[in-house]
């Protein structure tokens, strides 16, 4: 077993998907470096339940400056640590027509959605070279840069941003054995959703053939499957998990 | 206890990353790509692995291409 374990570095643990894909790198018996501005009392049972096996780093990834000096300085992921993961799910989705676009609020949100995802790849990346055991990129994407809601076209343009750079990276890095992949989740329960009423997750949900919302553990297991041996052979792609959009 | 690491010692790792032959000696003017054959990827694992042994990136202040100029980035030698 400790010969298969991982450290996995993945953002936004405290709620949603993140604290799912933490849970599910947990069950695999890999170690989560977690990072959110906020501990929560969800993921202080993870870190009980599985004592050395989670670390959590408090700090607000709008702050892309910060991203090298304190996630991943020697107090956190280190160059000391060798990582094996990087899940990139920390994200916040500022929802408005286009003609209302305000810059500071477009700004704020490539922040954390893009800017700090990409200065963390740049350090990630390093951590791997200094290793030299190959690693895994993960990135959550969404089904809003393929298919188009009304209002979300802002925060869509930063996951096709994501899904560009991945593909780069990928590209650029695969002789290395570092690999870059997006999943991309369609709607899912969670605080970002919440704003929705019932009548707009009935329409999202019809969208779908599975009409049903895609579930967290479903794309936590997507998460993990692209962290582990048995995506070995897989890069630069973009999985699916969204019940089916049609 | 490990030796402290010389630049040498880690030009010699890329090689070893590289399946190279280790070079027993640096002079100052040797050309790290065309001399030693490293690519930009070397140069950039280069980078860390200096970076983590003596605390510096040795590109934060622009291009280097010779050892002697990497050499003149790290910091002195410990007598
Ligand atoms: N929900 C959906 O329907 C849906 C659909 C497709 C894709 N996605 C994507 O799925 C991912 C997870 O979303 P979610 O629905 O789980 O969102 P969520 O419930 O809002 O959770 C977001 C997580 O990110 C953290 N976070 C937010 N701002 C941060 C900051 N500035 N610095 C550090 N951490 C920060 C939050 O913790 P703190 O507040 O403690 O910092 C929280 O743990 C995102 O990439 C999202 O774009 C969501």
């Amino acid at each position: 077993m400790r010969l298969m374990s991982k450290n996995i570095l993945i953002t936004g643990v405290s709620r949603g998907l993140g604290l799912a894909i933490a849970r599910a790198v947990v069950a695999a018996g890999w170690t989560v470096y977690g990072v959110s501005r906020a501990t929560s009392p969800e993921f202080a049972a993870l870190a009980a339940a599985a004592p050395g096996r989670v670390k959590f780093c408090a700090f607000d990834l709008a702050d892309a400056d910060g991203v090298e000096k304190v996630v991943f300085g020697p107090e956190f992921a280190g160059l000391q640590v060798p990582l094996d993961g990087f899940v990139n799910n920390a994200a916040t989705a500022y929802d408005d027509l286009v003609s209302n676009l305000n810059l500071a609020r477009l700004q704020a949100m490539y922040a954390l959605n893009v800017f700090a995802p990409m200065m963390a790849t740049r350090q990630f990346v390093r951590n791997a070279l200094l290793h030299g055991k190959g690693a895994s990129i993960v990135h959550v994407s969404s089904i809003s840069a393929h298919t188009g809601y009304k209002g979300l076209a802002m925060y869509a343009s930063t996951k096709g941003a994501l899904e560009a750079f991945s593909k780069n990276t990928a590209r650029e890095w695969g002789a290395r054995g570092i690999r870059s992949n997006c999943v991309v989740a369609g709607f899912m329960e969670t605080a970002m959703s919440g704003a929705l009423d019932e009548e707009q997750r009935q329409r999202i949900h019809a969208r779908t053939a599975l009409k049903a919302p895609a579930s967290l553990e479903s794309v936590a297991a997507t998460v993990v499957f692209l962290l582990g041996e048995g995506a070995a052979s897989i890069t630069g792609q973009n999985l699916f998990v969204d019940s089916g959009t049609i | 206890m490990k030796p402290a690491p010389t630049l040498l010692s880690v030009v010699n790792q890329v090689l070893a990353n590289k399946r190279r032959p280790a070079i027993a000696a640096l002079p100052p003017e040797t050309r790290l790509r065309e001399e030693l054959g490293f690519d930009s990827l070397d140069m950039a694992e280069l980078t860390v692995r200096l970076e983590e042994a003596f605390g510096v990136d040795i590109f934060a202040a622009g291009v280097v291409r010779t050892a002697g100029e990497v050499e003149a980035r790290l910091p002195a030698a410990q007598p």
